[in-house]
C-alpha cells in the first residue's frame, strides 16, 4: 500500500473536526445556510407565506418561486406552506410577535383584520405606477381597498356558479337549464335529479363553514334580500326570511340535498358531486379542475345562479390576495415577487392550472378561461357579481364562523326559524360593526 | 528542649446557619431544579392564563387591550353558548366514561379467562387506543359517512334501516355518534387497568369463597368489586378528567356541530382561541375549566376517601 495515501489516526480526527466546524457553521446559520447550493453571492431572502398547500398547488407554488429565484441575482423567496385550517391563525400570531413573513397570500376577508393590527404596507402609490394597474378589473382592486387604500394584490378572483352534471341531465330527460332560469327551474332541476333509491341528490348544500352563510345569503340576495342598507345591517329583513326558509326548504321540506348536509363543508360537497353522489352543487371555479379528474369535463357545466322572485340575483365575489407586511424586512425584495407572481406567465399558468379566474382583463379574455364550458358559469356571472358584503367590517370575519354557522346549521335542521336565526345574526353583526 | 507554647484553645465562632438548617437549606436546594422545572410548564401557565383571563386580548384589535377586570367572567356568566357547552361536557363525559367502563370491564373479566390465542386477544383490544385520536376521528367519520358510510351499508343490507342517517349531521344523534366513537377508544383503558388488578387478586381468596358454597355473583361482588375498588376510582377519575378535556375528537369529526350539539366547553375554548381570536375570552373559559376540575376531583377523591385502603 502507498504510503502517501494512507490517512494516519491523527489526519482522520483532524477531517473531523473540520467537518463538524463546517456542520456547526451551517447550524447557526440555520435562516441562511452557510452551504446553500445555487444561491447567488449577496442575494437578501424574502419570507412568503402560502396557505392551501394541497399536493398541486404546493407544487405549483414551488415551481414559480423557482423560476423567480433563477432570474434573481439580489433576492431569494423562500416560501413557507402553511396548512389552510392555521394559516390565519398563524398570520395573526406571528403579526403580534412581531416576526410577520415578509409577504404572504391571504384571501381578502382576512385584509380587514390584518389592516385593523395595523400589520399592512399600504401600496396604493406603488400599484398605481405599477405597469398592470389598469389592465386589472376594478372590482378585483375593491376587495383590497379597504378604507380608500389599497392594501394587497388581487391575484385571482373567484365568483360562485352552480355545477350541474350534463350526462345525468340527459339520462333523466332533464331539460337544460338556460341561463336566465329561475327558482322554480332550481328546484325542478333538483327535484328530477334527486333519486334517493340510487343514493343520488339534486343539490350539495353545504351545511358548514363560513360559506354556508355566503350561499345562503346569496339566495337571500335573489329575494332582494340586502346585508346592509344604508350602514345598518339589514339581513333580518322580511326579504332575507323569505328567502332563507326557500332556501333551507330544498333540505327541510324538499329533500333534494343529502343527509349529511348540516355538517357538509368544502370537501364534502366536492367530492359528493364528483363522486356522483350529489348532481349539482354551488361553488367557485377553484374545483372545476378537480371536477374535470373525477367526473370527465364532458360530464359537467357550469351555470350562473337562478333569478330569484325579485328578478335579481348575486355571485359574491372573492380574491386570493398577495399581501405586504409593514414589519417585512425586504419590501423591495418582496414588490419585486409580488410583481413578478401577477406578470403575464406567471399568473397565467397559476389560474390555468387551478381553473381560477385572472384578476387582470388581458389575461382573463384569453380562450382559456373564456371558452372554457367548466367555466363559463363564472364569466357569465361576472355582470352580477358583487364584492362580498362580508368584507365589509374586518370584526365580521371570525363571527361568521363561530356564531354564524351554528345559527345557520339550527335553522337548517329546524331548532329555530328562518326569522329567530336572522334576528339573531343581524345581532351579531351589529355587535361586532367596530 | 523546647516545647511549643502551650495555647488554649478557642471556642469556635458559632456558624451562622445551623448545621441542622443546612441540612435541610441543601435539602431544598436539591429540589430548586424540579420546582423550576415544574413551576415552569405547570405553575406559570395557570397564573398566565389567569392574568391573560382578566384583559381585553383579542389578536386582531391590538388598540383594545387593556384590563378589564372580571369582565371576561360576566361575559361568561352571559354567554348561552357556555352554558350549552358546558351541559354537553357533562353527558360527553357521563356517557364516554361509563360506557368505557363497563366495556373496560367487561372485556377484562373475559381476558382473564384463559383461552387459547388470549395473549393475541389481548393486544388486538389495544388496538383503538394505540390508535392516535385524530386518526381515530377521520376513520369513524368515514364509517358514520351517510352516502359511502359502512355502518349505513350494512344496516340497509341487514334491513335495519329503510333509508339512511345522517349520524354525525343529526343534532340527536351526533353526540351519541362521537360518544361511541370514544367509547370504542377508551374501552381498552379500562380494560387493561382492571385486567392488572384482577391479576393480582390471589387465587386462594376465590378457592375459599368455593369452598365456603359462594356463587359466582357473591364472588364477584365480595372479593373481585371490592379489591378493584382503588383501580376503579383511580382510573375513573384520570378518565374523567382527559374526557372533559378531550377535544381532537369532537374537533375532527364534527367541529362540535350540527348547531353547537356537540359543541363542548374544551372546543368551544378552542373555537373562541384559533377562529375568534379572542384569547382573553379563551383563557377565561379555560380557568372556568380548571375550577371545575379542581372542584370535581376534590369531590370525588373526599367521596372516595378511604376506598383506597382497601386493597
Amino acid at each position: 500500500m502507498d504510503e502517501r495515501w494512507a490517512l494516519s489516526r491523527r489526519q482522520f480526527l483532524r477531517t473531523l473536526a473540520a467537518s463538524g466546524a463546517v456542520a456547526a457553521t451551517d447550524l447557526a446559520w440555520w435562516e441562511e445556510p452557510f452551504l446553500s447550493p445555487g444561491r447567488a453571492y449577496g442575494a437578501s431572502p424574502v419570507r412568503f407565506q402560502f396557505s392551501v398547500p394541497e399536493p398541486k398547488r404546493t407544487a405549483l407554488v414551488e415551481s414559480l418561486v423557482e423560476r423567480f429565484n433563477k432570474s434573481q441575482s439580489d433576492v431569494e423567496v423562500k416560501v413557507e406552506f402553511v396548512p389552510q385550517a392555521q394559516a390565519r391563525q398563524k398570520l395573526i400570531t406571528a403579526i403580534t410577535a412581531g416576526t410577520p413573513p415578509d409577504c404572504c397570500q391571504v384571501w381578502d376577508n382576512w385584509v380587514g383584520e390584518l389592516e385593523g393590527m395595523g400589520a399592512v404596507e399600504d401600496l396604493t402609490g406603488r400599484v398605481k405606477d405599477w405597469k398592470h394597474y389598469k389592465d386589472t378589473l376594478p372590482i378585483a382592486w375593491q376587495t383590497v381597498t379597504v378604507k380608500g387604500r389599497i392594501l394587497s394584490f388581487p391575484w385571482v378572483v373567484t365568483n360562485d356558479s352552480l355545477y350541474y352534471r350534463t350526462d345525468r341531465l340527459k339520462e333523466y330527460g332533464l331539460k337544460v337549464p338556460s341561463e336566465d332560469w329561475t327558482w322554480d327551474d332550481f328546484l325542478a332541476l333538483a327535484k328530477g335529479f334527486t333519486r334517493v333509491d340510487r343514493n343520488q341528490y339534486g343539490f350539495g348544500m353545504r351545511g358548514q363553514g363560513t360559506w354556508a352563510v355566503l350561499y345562503a345569503t346569496e339566495f337571500m340576495y335573489g329575494n332582494g334580500a340586502r346585508v346592509l342598507k344604508d350602514g345598518t345591517v339589514a339581513i333580518n329583513s322580511k326579504e332575507a326570511v323569505a328567502g332563507l326558509e326557500w332556501y333551507l326548504d330544498l333540505f327541510r321540506k324538499h329533500k333534494v340535498t343529502p343527509p349529511s348536509m348540516p355538517t357538509d363543508g368544502w370537501r364534502q360537497i366536492v367530492e359528493g358531486f364528483g363522486r356522483g353522489v350529489t348532481n349539482t352543487y354551488l361553488h367557485n371555479s377553484g374545483s372545476a379542475e378537480e371536477q374535470k379528474g373525477f367526473v370527465g369535463p364532458q360530464n359537467f357545466a357550469t351555470i350562473p345562479l337562478p333569478i330569484g322572485p325579485a328578478k335579481q340575483r348575486a355571485s359574491f365575489y372573492f380574491s386570493e390576495t398577495l399581501t405586504l407586511f409593514k414589519q417585512a424586512k425586504n419590501k423591495e425584495g418582496a414588490w419585486k415577487f409580488l410583481t413578478f407572481l401577477m406578470d403575464d406567465e406567471p399568473k397565467f399558468m397559476y389560474c390555468k392550472t387551478l381553473g381560477l379566474l385572472p384578476a387582470r382583463k388581458s389575461i382573463a379574455d384569453r380562450p382559456e378561461f373564456s371558452k372554457d364550458p367548466a367555466l363559463a358559469g363564472f364569466v357569465k356571472s361576472f355582470p352580477f357579481s358583487v364584492v362580498s358584503p362580508y368584507l365589509a367590517y374586518p370584526g365580521w370575519g371570525g363571527k361568521l364562523d363561530s356564531e354564524g354557522v351554528p345559527l345557520f346549521q339550527q335553522a337548517m335542521v329546524g331548532k329555530i326559524s328562518a326569522k329567530e336565526c336572522l334576528d339573531r345574526f343581524a345581532e351579531v353583526l351589529t355587535k361586532n360593526m367596530a | 528542649m523546647a516545647y511549643p507554647e502551650a495555647t488554649v484553645a478557642a471556642p469556635l465562632a458559632r456558624p451562622l446557619i445551623s448545621r441542622r438548617t443546612r441540612d435541610v437549606l441543601t435539602g431544598y436546594a436539591y429540589l430548586i431544579p424540579a420546582a423550576v422545572c415544574l413551576g415552569g410548564t405547570i405553575a406559570f401557565p395557570i397564573l398566565k392564563a389567569i392574568h391573560m383571563s382578566l384583559y381585553r386580548h383579542v389578536l386582531f384589535r391590538p388598540q383594545e387591550y387593556g384590563f378589564i377586570g372580571l369582565g371576561n367572567y360576566g361575559r361568561l356568566l352571559r354567554d348561552e353558548v357556555f352554558w350549552l357547552t358546558l351541559w354537553n361536557s357533562f353527558i360527553w363525559v357521563a356517557g364516554s366514561v361509563s360506557l368505557q367502563f363497563l366495556g373496560g370491564f367487561a372485556a377484562a373479566l373475559l381476558l382473564h379467562q384463559a383461552f387459547r390465542g388470549r395473549a393475541l386477544v389481548r393486544t388486538v383490544t389495544l388496538l383503538p387506543w394505540v390508535i392516535p385520536g385524530v386518526v381515530v376521528a377521520l376513520v369513524w367519520e368515514w364509517l358514520y359517512q351517510p352516502n359511502y358510510g359502512v355502518i349505513n351499508d350494512l344496516l340497509l343490507r341487514l334491513g335495519l334501516l329503510t333509508e339512511r342517517v345522517a349520524w354525525l349531521s343529526d343534532p340527536a344523534l351526533a353526540m351519541p355518534a362521537v360518544i361511541a366513537t370514544n367509547v370504542w377508544r377508551g374501552v381498552p383503558f379500562f380494560a387493561i387497568m382492571l385486567l392488572a388488578g384482577l391479576q393480582a387478586i390471589p387465587d386462594e381468596l376465590y378457592e375459599a369463597a368455593l369452598v365456603d358454597g359462594a356463587s359466582v355473583l357473591h364472588r364477584f361482588w365480595h372479593i373481585t368489586l371490592p379489591l378493584l375498588r382503588p383501580i376503579i376510582v383511580v382510573a375513573t377519575a384520570t378518565r374523567i378528567v382527559w374526557t372533559f378535556n378531550y377535544a381532537d375528537l369532537i374537533f375532527v369529526m364534527t367541529s362540535g356541530g350540527p348547531a353547537n350539539a356537540t359543541q363542548i366547553t374544551s372546543t368551544y375554548t378552542l373555537l373562541q382561541a384559533y377562529s375568534d381570536l379572542d384569547f382573553g375570552y379563551a383563557a377565561t373559559l379555560s380557568v372556568v375549566l380548571l375550577v371545575i376540575m379542581l372542584v370535581f376531583t376534590t369531590a370525588y377523591l373526599r367521596v372516595t376517601r378511604g376506598i383506597e385502603s382497601v386493597a
